[in-house]
């Protein structure tokens, strides 16, 4: 038996190298030690890997002899048996083995194909050096991210926009596909329409319009007529000419629109306050532009603005006349009520003693205080008009005899009446005894309390009983009880009181709320302790405000935009202004110390937030 | 030795690079680039508070655009050599310091409003570029000379020659070994000098390196023998030495190189994004108006 072993080698530019030799055995031994027949330096044999043996004409036999075992057409194997004729391929470690048979020989063909290491197989540079197989494709990665990224944030929000159905009923959390498209939460007043992008972003590409606002706010007043806006509008420099005109190129609706104003996406919360830039534009300089205005110009609280006018009343009456007069030229406010502010709110002297006669029963302190008088609206803006039968009554009773334990009065704002009454109690009885007289004489504490017969019958008309006229006469004249806090007309032909007129509002297109300061006294702002006649208008004037109020940009403790006193649509309401968290909180900290004291009689909600507002959204009807 | 320069030929420079360029050319053009934004940022008063949607907003967003747009270009710019005033090397100098300017630029048109949505999406990925390109620059300015000291003048291939001379002297010293110490001879051969993860990679650390292991375990035969110069085995062990002071030098290059190429495996992709969510963003802003 004959084997042909042929070990082929490559050089080094590539040209085979074939040593053959021929063993006639019958069977021969492979493996890495030198004393095998075939010998292959491959770390990966044994040292006597296997035996190759033949078996008949065709029939060879390769067997491993240690534990590895080798590769026969490509399956692992210890044992094998190979038809000669027909050849075969193994592999032994890193080393192929082609068998086959030529003129009756056993031909094994033997050729090393796997490098002796790794690093010694052939490498490319470039590849192998570089990070070109470790990191992810430069490419691939950039194209696959940017069109990920257009889907996902293009593509898809588009799509959303395109396939919502006209009435959106889905809740304001569910997944929008144009959701990553908002620039920040909405305010709190539009928080229902997050993600709701159509109900102000009507049409693709096209800005914000105002009847996108309107569809809800209907009933917002203009500012002014549109041409007067138009005019009273400061003209723009050369680069609020350049804005404009490319925001008109880009489609911006023009100057006025609402979102100017009402800037939404800018967190969620209260709407940001309206800066008062926007107010200055035109009020700024407004004289300037628009001739014919009653307004003086105004460009910040601080600094220039002009004093306060007040509507005041010049003739008291059945119909009053008014004129709107500035704080500087000290007006007097004529309701057409005598009222010394000085003598009831005085710490000594009759009134004084009368409020601690009376402090049990009516709660009053050791002298009348404002309070004890002057009650709050409902919402706490102002003060109600004094009512004599409530705040007045308790002293200057009306009470003129006692029938049965009954108490009888003078009618109140009714001097028909009054005449009547006294007419009817001079016809029926005579007085038993002389009545407590006189008009703001000789008051002694206690006899002038409610219930009690007090000076309603006055003068000398004790003396003279049976002469009504002359006690009707007394009443209305000087040292009467009417005639002490009215003006009174006529004579015995017939007397007239003139009608009071209590204004609760002064300041017509500004707006003061009593709520928001009520960390304040009553008197750092209102002079009225010095007060010695009622028609002196106690308006505290422009710098008194200005102690704590300054401009909107400025260091005052209460920097005050226009937005806060002023509102921009001309309701009756208070300005809008959003909750101010600043504010808030600082008078949840300073309220319980001065407030408390102050209003200890008001029920304040504790967590007033600065604001009272009243929906400005209307309904369909 | 006073330390007088040599003497130039006219004309002849130093060697400059991009981020010296010219005296600093850019770095004082995108300094005062910033300088501008920042006080006009100031001093406008934009109502009521600064955000992208105000006038000002859109011209820092329409410098922002025009510049990112202008820093890609680079990518083209690089395949085309030049000299002279527009040479490359002005360009690079201009990417660097224009780029850097436009974290100034692209933070203030934002008006510090950022969210979860697409516009804050295009802000981080422009900061995730300007970011790994300052780790380039970082990169590019500090390693090639540690990549110069590791060489110790061999070329990448006779650092790929070094350790297959060594291993053809391994595979023929490990010939007369028994079975088991060869398949730790082979388990060094058999290992890729350039394998391990990326991660290996960059740290330069190879905690599982075979021949390291092989050479350990070797050493349970060699450690109790005296050295008499004729254990084939000695011989290995020797050579296992010499393979991991070579494996050390050129895996200290592999790191090297993969840290001055691996922010670029970033750079790149994230301004592809960047472009994406530009253009996203963009078109968003002016579909919802």
């Amino acid at each position: 038996m004959t084997f042909t072993v042929r070990q082929i080698s490559l050089t080094a530019d590539g040209r085979e190298i074939v040593r053959s030799v021929t063993l006639t055995k019958q069977q021969l031994s492979l493996g890495r030690a030198s004393t095998n027949d075939i010998h292959l330096p491959d770390l990966a044999l044994e040292p006597d890997h296997a035996r190759i043996e033949q078996i008949d004409a065709r029939t060879i036999r390769v067997r491993a002899t240690g534990s590895l075992g080798f590769t026969h057409e490509g399956r692992t194997t210890r044992l094998t048996d190979i038809d000669a004729t027909k050849g075969a391929e193994l592999r032994f470690g890193g080393h192929r083995v082609t068998i086959s048979q030529e003129d009756g020989d056993t031909i094994l063909s033997i050729r090393r194909v796997d490098a002796v290491s790794q690093a010694s197989e052939e490498k490319e540079e470039a590849r192998v050096f570089s990070l070109a197989r470790l990191a992810p494709p430069k490419r691939l990665t950039a194209w696959g991210l940017a069109l990920a990224i257009l889907i996902g944030f293009l593509a898809i929000p588009i799509y959303s926009h395109a396939t919502r159905p006209a009435s959106d009923t889905r809740n304001i959390y569910s997944v929008k596909g144009d959701g990553a498209w908002s620039s920040g939460p909405l305010s709190q007043a539009h928080h229902a329409l997050e993600g709701k992008c159509e109900t102000c972003h009507q049409k693709a590409f096209v800005s914000v319009r105002d009847s996108a606002c309107q569809t809800c706010h209907k009933s917002v007043h203009d500012h002014a007529p549109a041409a007067r806006i138009a005019m009273a509008r400061a003209e723009p420099g050369l680069g609020g000419k350049l804005l404009a005109s490319v925001a008109a190129t880009f489609g911006k609706p023009p100057e006025g629109a609402c979102v100017d104003c009402h800037r939404e996406h800018e967190g969620a919360g209260p709407m940001q306050p309206t800066p008062q830039a926007f107010c200055t534009d035109c009020h700024g300089t407004l004289k300037d532009r628009l001739k014919d205005s009653k307004l003086a110009s105004a460009s910040d609280f601080g600094a220039d603005h002009p004093q306060f006018s007040a509507l005041v009343q010049y003739q008291p009456g059945k119909h009053p006349r008014f004129v709107r007069a500035s704080l500087d030229a000290k007006p007097m406010d004529d309701s057409g009520l005598k009222f010394p502010h000085d003598i009831h709110l005085s710490k000594t002297g009759g009134v004084a003693r009368m409020a601690r006669t009376l402090q049990a029963q009516n709660g009053y302190g050791d002298a009348l205080a404002c309070k004890d008088c002057h009650r709050p609206t409902a919402d706490g803006v102002r003060f109600l008009p004094v009512d004599m039968e409530r705040d007045c009554q308790s002293c200057h009773s009306l009470a003129f005899e006692t029938i049965g334990g009954t108490v009888r009065t003078l009618r109140h704002g009714q001097p028909e009446q009054v005449i009547a009454d006294l007419r009817a109690y001079y016809r029926s009885t005579g007085p038993s005894q002389p009545i407590a007289l006189g008009g703001m004489a000789r008051r002694r504490p206690g006899d002038y309390a409610q219930g009690r017969v007090y000076h309603a019958y006055f003068g000398t008309a004790a003396a003279r009983p049976s002469r009504a006229d002359d006690a009707i006469r007394a009443v209305f004249s000087k040292g009467g009880a009417c005639y002490d806090c009215h003006t009174v007309t006529g004579g015995d032909a017939g007397w007239q009181v003139t009608p009071v007129h209590q204004p609760m509002r002064y300041m017509m297109n500004g707006w003061f709320d009593h709520k928001a300061h009520r960390t304040e006294k009553c008197e750092s702002c209102h002079a009225a302790p010095k007060s010695h006649d009622a028609r002196q208008l106690l308006l505290p004037g422009l710098d008194s405000c200005r102690t704590c109020h300054g401009g909107e940009k400025s260091k005052a403790d209460v920097p005050s935009g226009c937005a806060m006193c002023h509102s921009y649509h001309m309701d009756d309401g208070a300005p809008w202004t959003p909750a101010d968290r600043t504010i808030r909180k600082d008078l949840l900290q300073r309220a319980p110390a001065k407030a408390g004291a102050q209003f200890k009689r008001q029920d304040w909600a504790p967590a007033f937030a600065g604001t009272r507002r009243t929906s400005r959204i209307d309904g369909d009807s | 030795m006073a330390t007088t320069a040599p003497r130039r030929a006219r004309g002849e420079t130093l060697h400059e690079g991009f981020l010296r360029h010219a005296n600093f050319r850019w770095l004082k053009i995108a300094t005062i680039l910033c300088i501008l934004a920042i006080a006009s940022y100031l001093l406008i008063d934009v109502t009521p508070r600064h955000n992208g949607g105000s006038w000002y907003g859109y011209t820092m967003g329409t410098i922002g655009v025009g510049l990112i747009l202008w820093l890609t270009l680079l990518g083209l710019r690089k395949r085309a050599m030049t000299r002279g005033r527009w040479s490359l090397k002005a360009w690079t100098s201009a990417h660097v310091y224009l780029g850097l300017s436009l974290i100034v630029i692209g933070t203030l048109h934002t008006g510090f409003q950022l969210g979860w949505n697409v516009h804050t999406l295009a802000y981080i990925l422009m900061m995730l570029v300007i970011l790994s390109g300052v780790f380039g620059i970082t990169v590019y300015a500090t390693l090639p000379t540690a990549l110069s000291n590791n060489r110790a003048e061999m070329t990448q291939v006779q650092m790929l020659e070094a350790i297959r001379a060594i291993d053809r002297q391994l595979h023929d010293t490990a010939q007369p070994l028994p079975q088991t110490q060869a398949a730790l001879v082979r388990q060094s051969l058999d290992d890729d000098p350039f394998g391990g993860s990326l991660l290996a990679r960059l740290s330069g650390r190879y905690p599982r390196c075979a021949t390291a292991k092989a050479q350990a375990s070797l050493r349970h035969w060699t450690g109790d023998h005296p050295d008499t110069g004729k254990e084939p085995l000695e011989k290995i062990d020797a050579l296992l030495e010499r393979k991991q002071a070579m494996l050390a030098r050129l895996r200290r290059h592999l790191k090297l190189k993969a840290l001055l190429e691996i922010w670029l495996t970033v750079h790149v992709p994230a301004t592809f994004a960047l472009i994406a969510a530009l253009t996203a963003h963009i078109v968003s802003v002016f579909f919802y108006w």
